[in-house]
């Protein structure tokens, strides 16, 4: 393990001075994926600069919609008293990060930040049209979460950017989403994930959002899947279809975790496990 | 039937407290004045020769006291064949291996010199595979063995065989015969306490090692070889064994490190630690060997067992430990898990350049019995008959002698198969398409001991205060398992006197009498006859002397008690007639007549005997040694004879899955375990025992496997590496015991550490067979192999 130096601003503005100043320095929330690849020695940064006591990072604030600051821990998300009825499939997601230690330390923006395929948050983000705040001490912008994920690792952030927080909508009463993880424990790494949230008129799908997590490179929208169901009544033939075109829609790798072959056919059980479940048809 | 005060009786851990408060002390937590770190260089390929290693950067950092290599130190070898070395000089064989170490005054400072040695190799061909290493014109990992002679092959030269009976004949008269081949992988021990040792020198060379070991005697004659090869020959190893965050087989050889940090001590004057990180432990300590069993087993129409053929191939890794003995535990099940007269045994281990392996839980017992296990299901099905049905007809009885020569004395296997049938209520099975199925294997596993060693005994030493406390001196490990508990209830049981009073001192060989490890299931057997032999001495002593003292002491309790009580009329009773030693009885800290009045004042506190006994001219204290070794024989594994144990342990264990045939998961709904232990000592901590040796029985079923690709570990963390969790334990277990109340074993007990693991993972493959119809073949049992089984079972049905 390299040496680094360690700062704490108290504000955004402190934050971005430091790293004017030290180019190559990491920003650091939770810290439990950074310093985990600082002890393997695959990231050595001459120093990190945290984030954990700038307040206005540290906030959920529902006001219509929500806007949750990027420090939020995973278990202030699962704790928070009307997160879960506005939004319980982001809640269902952040009790299947990690473990209760790490739930406590890790925070969203982090986690969305780490990029991993495997990112549990992204996926309900991701269903849910979330945006993300990214600023510099110059600039401020609003994307869509679906943008911000570049490739493993790399995110749509500039070198100076923070992440500050996200930011979502009121969800529609009509509404109904769920998330589904499969890992080889239930404390894993997800070998295949899948959040999926649909708006039912009657039999009719007016819109379907679906997004698969550790089967690509980065956590997926299936928009082809989506595209498929909105505007048609769901039968059990087109759940079929939609399943196949998920299947062949993910880029899945083998790992020690899962062969690739195994993903694909877990992201298909999801799907139909997940419209159904949505649908009223069964029990995920 | 006796009536025991203690035994059977649940009591609390006398190392619980200490532990869930945090103070026990554990190696991570002991630190000795002047205490330097240790780091060691590991290999950077797993075959190569080393060419040049550069130490002068690391000397050159500040804080570094110390660097070692094999070409600054003496050589010194280790391991059940004495093929390894502290530090490697020509020639690495495995990505662990040690090439430099280091001491410094902090372990950052330790890793970081450890990162400014440089290393010149020349890369050799690797062996991953034990068929690779056996393919003519192989590469050899040894060129030479220990005595310098030329090696020609990667055979490890050790032995194990057995035949018996007439196999050509058993084959003949088989109507039903089933072949299979079986794998298990490697996997890890994952103790929470990783391994470590502290090593001090002191002013006249004698050496202390605080080690992480199951077999501190064993490993003192290890380090007293080494000071030898030091050029300290005649000084002494003392072996101190801290509180032990788990064992599992991982401390039953000592390790490259523990010498290491024994050469650093010795080069620096200073006390040097080395404790592994977690990731050290994964890449750098041995684990359970991977396996390949082929076995074939036949029947006659009746469905009775006419022969068993079985060949074993294990991957032995580069060096070898005391793990490379695995062969002689599963000769055992081979030869003498139900009635079988005509078996065939051999077990190859060969060298390859993957880690070296070493003891885990079950010792090649869990291995075998997988194969064995499954297989014996192919054949009741093959033979029509119900996998119940068909172990009960062969089930082992009472008072029997196996092929091997095992003499059984006392065996509930029957009515652990009864048991678990009851309890998964079999006969009334699930329809097909259900996907659920109910699955059983039975184990038969060493309960007394287990010689394979030339001593297989356990000394012990009592010796009684003033106070009446009484101080135990036991050579035995407590690593977790529950030894001090049931050695504390034996010594209060057979001495007479109260749990509390009973205080189990730390493991040392300063202090302790020998005793050669606790392993093998053997650690209660061994320590609660040991303290059933001392105490009888002690009680022989105590009631001796009584035969003098008693009455003087309660004539004082008569005259105490007339002062306050003039009118008081003591019985008619002549107390100096009585006080004969084989009148006299000692319970809970009191000695009393037998059968004599039973007034307060005849009985008196074994205290104030020990005092008066004590104080006076010529006095005498009560301090006992026994050595208890048990009756069993070394085997001869060559020809695979010898009644390694004193008497055997049974078991079945029952599974009921329900298999999820898209994602091909398995949810275990429920699983019973009847274990014949001869007698429960302690409920608590036989529970104990059974739960976590079913955990890791599921772990092995389900999860577990180190992986290596070339040789080096793909899996060094828990991220990567799963075991179970209180999630995967989310069913209901329900153990029974069998109390077969053996001859040989103290109060009757068994010894019970492995065998709950060992039958655990062919039971639930057995049930997915009954679920679902597919045969799995190696473990781990994955989701992805049981949808590839059943793919490939629709396309046979198609």
């Amino acid at each position: 393990m390299k040496r680094f130096n360690y700062y704490k601003p108290r504000s955004l503005d402190e934050a971005w001075e430091l790293k004017e100043k030290i180019p190559d320095a990491l920003f650091i929330a939770g810290g439990t994926d950074i310093l985990v690849g600082i002890k393997n020695g695959e990231l050595y940064p001459p120093a990190l600069i945290s984030l954990r006591s700038i307040p206005e990072l540290n906030s959920i604030k529902i006001n219509g919609g929500a806007h949750i600051g990027a420090l939020t821990t995973i278990s202030d998300l699962i704790h928070h008293p009307a997160l879960y009825n506005i939004y319980p499939v982001l809640v269902e997601a952040a009790k299947r990060l990690g473990s209760v230690q790490i739930r406590n330390v890790a925070t969203i923006g982090g986690n969305l930040c780490n990029c991993s395929p495997c990112a549990d948050m992204a996926l309900p983000l991701l269903v849910l049209d979330a945006k993300v705040r990214l600023q510099t001490a110059k600039k401020n912008r609003e994307i869509p979460i679906d943008e911000f994920f570049k490739g493993p690792g790399e995110t749509n952030l500039t070198p100076n950017e923070i992440l500050t927080g996200i930011v979502l909508e009121s969800p529609r009463k009509s509404a109904k989403a769920i998330f589904l993880k499969k890992g080889r424990v239930r404390m894993d790494l997800a070998i295949a994930s899948l959040a999926a949230l649909m708006e039912m008129e009657g039999e009719k799908c007016q819109k379907a959002r679906l997004a698969a997590g550790s089967v690509a490179p980065v956590p997926l929208r299936l928009f082809k899947v989506e595209a498929q169901l909105e505007g048609t009544t769901i039968t059990d033939k087109l759940v079929a279809e939609a399943q196949q075109l998920a299947a062949e829609s993910v880029a899945p790798i083998t790992d020690i975790r899962a062969t690739k072959e195994y993903r694909r056919q877990i992201v298909s059980v999801l799907v139909k496990r997940a419209l159904k479940n949505i649908l009223g048809w069964s029990q995920a | 039937m006796t009536n025991f005060h203690y035994i059977g009786k649940e009591a609390s851990r006398p190392d619980g407290p200490d532990k869930a408060a945090g103070k026990a002390v554990y190696i991570q937590d002991l630190q000795r004045p002047g205490m330097l770190y240790g780091k060691i260089k590991f290999s950077d390929f797993p075959h190569a020769r080393i060419k040049h290693i550069d130490t002068s950067k690391a000397e050159r950092l500040t804080g570094v006291r110390a660097v070692i290599t094999a070409t600054n130190t003496p050589e010194i070898r280790l391991g059940f064949l004495r093929d390894n070395f502290a530090l490697k000089k020509d020639k690495v064989r495995q990505y662990r291996d040690e090439i430099a170490a280091v001491a410094a005054i902090d372990p950052e400072i330790a890793e970081e010199a450890i990162e400014l040695i440089k290393v010149e190799y020349e890369p050799l061909p690797g062996l991953f595979s034990p068929h690779e290493a056996m393919k003519e014109g192989a590469p050899l990992v040894h060129e030479r063995d220990p005595q310098g002679n030329s090696r020609t092959d990667n055979l490890v030269p050790l032995q194990f065989h057995h035949e018996s009976g007439d196999l050509e004949a058993g084959k003949r008269a088989a109507k039903h015969v089933v072949e299979g081949t079986f794998t298990t992988p490697m996997v890890q021990q994952c103790c929470m306490g990783t391994a470590g040792c502290i090593a001090e020198f002191d002013m006249n060379s004698n050496l202390t090692v605080w080690a992480k070991t199951q077999i501190p005697f064993l490993a003192q004659r290890d380090f007293n070889r080494a000071l030898s090869d030091m050029g300290l020959a005649g000084k002494n190893a003392r072996v101190i064994v801290p509180t032990l965050g788990g064992g599992f087989g991982s401390g039953l050889d000592t390790h490259c490190y523990e010498y290491i940090a024994i050469l650093l001590a010795f080069r620096t004057g200073y006390p040097v630690k080395i404790v592994y990180t977690r990731a050290e432990e994964f890449a750098n300590l041995s684990p359970r060997q991977s396996s390949t069993t082929k076995i074939i087993q036949g029947c006659d129409q009746n469905g009775k067992l006419t022969f068993r053929h079985v060949e074993v191939l294990q991957d032995n890794g580069a060096y070898t430990s005391w793990g490379a003995t695995y062969p002689s535990v599963m000769m055992m099940p081979a030869t003498s898990l139900y009635r079988i007269s005509n078996v065939y045994f051999n077990a190859q281990l060969v060298y390859t350049n993957n880690t070296y392996c070493q003891a885990m839980r079950g010792y090649g017992n869990p291995e075998f019995t997988w194969a064995l296990e499954s297989n014996l299901d192919e054949l009741a099905e093959e033979a029509g008959i119900d996998p119940f049905d068909f172990r009960m007809l062969n089930s082992n009885k009472p008072n029997e002698t196996t092929p091997m020569g095992l003499k059984i004395s006392t065996c509930g296997l029957k009515e652990c198969l009864e048991t678990v049938a009851q309890k998964l209520n079999w006969k009334k099975r699930y329809k097909k398409g259900k996907h659920r199925g109910k699955g059983l294997a039975s184990l038969i596993h060493v309960g007394g001991g287990a010689r394979i060693y030339r001593s297989d005994a356990s000394g012990l030493i009592l010796k009684l205060d003033d106070f009446g406390n009484v101080n135990v001196y036991h050579g035995g490990v407590e690593m977790g398992q529950g030894l001090h508990s049931v050695l504390t209830m034996a010594v209060a049981e057979a001495l007479g006197v109260s749990s509390k009073r009973v205080l189990i001192n730390p493991t040392d060989t300063g202090t302790c009498p020998w005793d050669v490890g606790t392993h093998a299931s053997r650690g209660a057997f061994m320590a609660c006859n040991a303290a059933i032999l001392a105490a009888n001495k002690l009680r022989d002593k105590i009631f001796g002397l009584a035969e003098v003292f008693y009455p003087q002491e309660v004539e004082k309790n008569l005259k105490k008690l007339k002062k306050k009580n003039p009118n008081y009329k003591p019985p008619d009773f002549d107390v100096i007639k009585a006080a004969r030693r084989e009148n006299f009885e000692l319970q809970d800290g009191f000695i009393f007549i037998k059968d004599g009045p039973q007034e307060s004042w005849l009985r008196l506190e074994l205290a104030r005997l020990l005092r008066a006994i004590h104080f006076r001219n010529q006095g005498q204290m009560f301090t006992t040694e026994v050595f208890y070794d048990p009756p069993n024989e070394l085997p001869d594994f060559k020809k695979g004879f010898g009644n390694i144990s004193a008497t055997y342990a049974f078991g079945t264990q029952g599974a009921e899955v329900e298999v999820d045939t898209e994602t091909g998961e398995v949810k275990i709904l429920k699983m019973v375990a009847a274990h014949d232990v001869g007698k429960v000592l302690n409920p608590q901590a036989l529970k104990g025992q059974m739960y976590g040796a079913i955990a890791q029985g599921i772990g092995y079923a389900f999860y577990e496997e180190l992986l290596s690709k070339q040789g080096k570990i793909l899996n060094p963390n828990f991220r990567d590496y799963k075991i179970p969790r209180v999630y995967e334990m989310n069913f209901p277990i329900e153990l029974e015991f069998i109390e077969s109340n053996d001859k040989f074993g103290p109060f009757g007990a068994k010894g019970v550490a492995e065998p709950g693991l060992v039958p655990t993972a062919p039971a639930i493959a057995n049930a997915i067979y009954d679920a679902i119809g597919v045969r799995i073949h190696d473990l781990p049992i994955t989701p992805d192999k049981v949808l590839a089984a059943l793919k490939k079972l629709k396309q046979t049905k198609d």
